[in-house]
């Protein structure tokens, strides 16, 4: 076991978003939140991050209560949906960027590693004007493994990328997590992504948990209407969309 | 960024604490001066003696008549211009000239315009001796209706202009496909969406010349206004401070009734949010039309500056047309308006850098922190707004008259900064809202303090808008006049308030000598801060 959540509440101005969230999670696992627009999960994944204060419940990280603890101090980093990397430094300049700040991060081995599994030494030049979707993926990414963060938190980390690029991310978010034995939360709405890529899926509906299972447990033993018509439904769809266009002989 | 850290509630006190002291207390205590009587009661008798006086009832009303009329026949020509430049296809780089020559006067101190006017159209002007005979009498309400709409032409434009960018045009074209007639066309299309930009224009002129100093200063001649009958009252004969008191009050109100105006208009603009490069149709008629109107315009308004440029160079305007150093080599030569130019510089400098200081970091605090009660700042820029420079700089000489800031450049400093607050505040709110909100985050994730990340990321991202705000700082401290005439002393003269002694002396060539100075001053500090921009941007591509 390594993060668990306990009894999670907010509220928004007496609007509620999350009601009484228990969730575990442990060591290595990918996990994907997945919800409806709205449903709460980006308020989830910075209540666990620290930038959102909670008044209810407990994140407790390996039998320690970090509720109260700064974000700063819990150790954990996030890719923002949007990168947030920096426009005045080139890809390099972003990825070391806080190396000079933690002794205990990246070191220059480390810092080479991760460019090369990402793929990014031709682009370390470049400005970040000048990068593709994908690429300023893998630069926020790395800018973010080089400190060496104990949870690792991605806020749609596909949802800008189209078709070729996005798989192959996919595949290179899932080798980071193994390889670094790195536990990594993604937020997501789109099924068949939060399905393919993660060992646990949260859905969550209206700020409730809908279900937590694993993707054989969603498709095969689904607990409510909303997890069979809204997450089910979709990707039958889908896979008769497909069928229709491949035809029959691939059925 | 969620529960405010120190060091950001330190900024935060260090901005509250210095509105306090030099924007809301010594316009309380104008307030209150306003309505200290003789005896040292309270009550409404200086407003009565005020109110009952003819003289200054017939300068407000002189001064209602010449603001409308400027703002009229600014508003009109300044949308001519911002039509011309943006919906027709006249010849380009009369375009170009069209948008940099507009600018001209706000490199100038407004009370020059008066004297290069007197030049121009004067017993002895330019285009007098053209004629042969005077065109009309410039001192009094022809003088400073001219004066007002140079002074307040670029403005207009400038708003009428950004206000154009935001219009679809091919809403025209649609307009035109639909068969719509050439006065509905013009109607749907510019006019209905520009009806905020024009009102706000209008309102934008009016208040401008209604409170400005130097134009009457130079023109006004026996035709009082508000701004002159305020300066008599402070500085004449026999200054009388309640009365002073009370005129501010009154130049205040149709300021506050045009903010509230502006901000109201603001409601009428559309804003079409995505918008698409459209070409524009040409049109012979329309195209020549403007064409004619914008060289018109833009020639009338450099050929009332080019005396300013002729006369310091010539033995005796208009006699003697001789080319000559002389004037200038006697500026140079003489100490005294040696250092005078060297304190406007001074204070254009130290406006400059700490008023930059002051609004990015209350842009800052606005835009991207959450510490509590940030929107203050906002009522801060708003009511710096609405405050006539001549209304502050009075209310300063009221309330630090027996303090040790006296007579320093201190106190000149810290008006300029609340008077042009305004502007270079939003220019930073508007650069910083629009970073991405994540940054502070990442920069904290990574180990950086709030601080340390404003120096190392935010800061460096928006440099462009700090050079932008740098010097509109210097080139209002440069030629204002109205903020300051009530704070200057023997020591702190500047050249705006060393013109308006000149004047007396008829020293007009001193008087062009230190204006070309400042034009070329800002001009010099405009060009650099525009090619470090350029630089930035390159750097950032
Ligand atoms: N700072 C805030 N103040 C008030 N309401 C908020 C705030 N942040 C989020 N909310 C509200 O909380 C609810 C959940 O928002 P959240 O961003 O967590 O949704 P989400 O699941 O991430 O949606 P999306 O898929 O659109 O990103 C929404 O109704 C939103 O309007
Ligand atoms: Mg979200």
């Amino acid at each position: 076991m390594l993060l668990e959540l306990q009894n999670i509440s907010k509220q928004f101005d007496q609007k509620v978003v999350l009601e009484n969230i228990n969730l575990t999670i442990n060591s290595g696992e990918i996990v994907s939140l997945l919800g409806p627009s709205g449903s709460g999960k980006t308020t989830l994944l910075n209540i666990i991050l620290g930038l959102t204060k909670i008044e209810q419940g407990k994140v407790i990280f390996n039998d320690e209560d970090v509720s109260h603890v700064a974000m700063k101090n819990r150790g954990f980093n996030i890719v923002f949906q949007d990168y947030a990397l920096f426009p005045h430094l080139n890809a390099y300049e972003n990825i070391v960027y806080g190396l000079r700040n933690k002794k205990e991060g990246a070191s220059a081995e480390d810092v080479r590693e991760y460019i090369d599994f990402l793929e990014l030494k031709p682009h370390l030049k470049k400005r970040i004007g000048e990068l593709s979707g994908g690429q300023k993926q893998r630069v926020a990414l790395a800018r973010t493994l080089v400190t060496k963060p104990k949870l690792l938190l991605l806020d749609e980390p596909l949802s800008a990328l189209d078709g070729v690029i996005k798989e192959s991310i996919k595949e290179r978010i899932k080798s980071i997590a193994k390889e670094f034995n790195l536990t990594t939360i993604i937020v997501t709405h789109d099924p068949e992504e939060a399905l393919t890529i993660s060992d646990k899926i949260l859905i969550i509906n209206q700020g409730n948990i809908s279900q937590f299972g694993t993707p054989f447990e969603i498709i095969n033993q689904p607990k409510n209407d909303f997890v069979k018509e809204f997450i089910l439904r979709q990707l039958q769809i889908k896979r008769q969309n497909i069928f229709h266009l491949f035809g029959e002989k691939y059925a | 960024m969620r529960n405010a850290k120190p060091e950001i509630r330190i900024i935060f006190i260090i901005i509250l604490l210095l509105f306090f002291a030099f924007l809301f207390i010594p316009l309380i205590v104008l307030f209150l001066r306003s309505f200290m009587m003789e005896d040292g009661g309270i009550g409404l008798s200086n407003y009565i003696a005020s109110l009952t006086n003819d003289a200054l009832i017939h300068a407000i009303g002189n001064s209602f008549k010449v603001s409308g009329v400027t703002a009229i026949i600014t508003t009109t020509l300044a949308f001519a211009l911002a039509y011309a430049v943006n919906c027709t296809k006249i010849y380009q780089p009369l375009k170009g000239a069209v948008k940099i020559g507009i600018l001209i006067p706000m490199l100038i101190p407004t009370i020059t315009y008066g004297f290069a006017i007197m030049y121009t159209f004067g017993n002895q002007g330019l285009l007098t001796k053209l004629f042969g005979r005077n065109l009309f009498e410039i001192y009094g309400f022809n003088g400073l209706l001219i004066g007002y709409v140079i002074y307040t032409l670029p403005a207009a434009f400038l708003l009428i202009h950004n206000s154009f960018k935001y219009i679809d045009k091919k809403f025209i074209i649609v307009s035109k496909l639909m068969g719509d007639r050439t006065l509905r066309s013009f109607w749907n299309t510019v006019t209905r969406p520009l009806l905020g930009a024009l009102g706000g224009a209008f309102v934008l002129s009016f208040i401008l010349s209604f409170t400005d100093f130097g134009i009457p200063a130079s023109l006004g001649g026996t035709y009082d206004v508000v701004a002159t009958q305020l300066y008599q009252a402070m500085l004449g004969s026999i200054p009388d401070f309640s009365e002073g008191a009370v005129i501010a009050v009154l130049m205040l109100f149709p300021a506050v009734i045009g903010i509230f105006l502006l901000n109201y208009l603001e409601r009428f603009n559309f804003h079409y949010d995505k918008f698409s490069e459209t070409e524009i149709t040409s049109s012979k008629f329309r195209d020549s039309f403007y064409g004619v109107i914008s060289a018109i315009i833009l020639l009338g308004m450099l050929s009332i500056f080019a005396v300013m440029f002729i006369t310091p160079f010539v033995t005796a305007f208009p006699y003697d047309l001789s080319f000559t150093w002389e004037h200038i080599a006697g500026v140079f030569q003489s100490n005294d308006l040696v250092s005078v130019y060297k304190n406007s510089l001074i204070v254009a400098v130290l406006t400059a850098v700490l008023g930059t200081v002051i609004a990015y970091g209350s842009a800052l605090l606005n835009a991207r922190t959450k510490v509590k009660g940030r929107q203050t700042v906002d009522v801060f820029s708003m009511i710096t707004n609405t405050v006539p420079g001549m209304v502050l700089g009075l209310s300063y000489l009221l309330l630090f008259n027996g303090s040790s800031l006296k007579g320093t450049f201190l106190i000149i400093v810290l008006c300029n900064i609340m008077h042009y607050f305004t502007t270079p505040y939003l220019m930073a709110k508007n650069a910083l809202t629009k970073m991405n909100p994540g940054w502070e985050t990442s920069g904290e994730l990574l180990g950086d303090s709030w601080v340390k990340t404003v120096y190392r990321v935010i800061l460096p991202n928006s440099i462009s808008t700090v050079l932008e705000m740098f010097s509109y700082y210097f080139m209002n401290a440069m030629v204002t006049i109205s903020g300051v005439i009530f704070l200057v002393s023997a020591q702190t003269t500047v050249v705006a308030s060393k013109i308006n002694e000149l004047q007396h002396f008829a020293q007009f060539n001193e008087i062009f000598v230190l204006s070309v100075l400042i034009f070329l001053t800002n001009l010099l500090v405009r060009s650099v801060c525009e090619v470090l921009q350029k630089k930035v941007e390159i750097y950032k591509k």
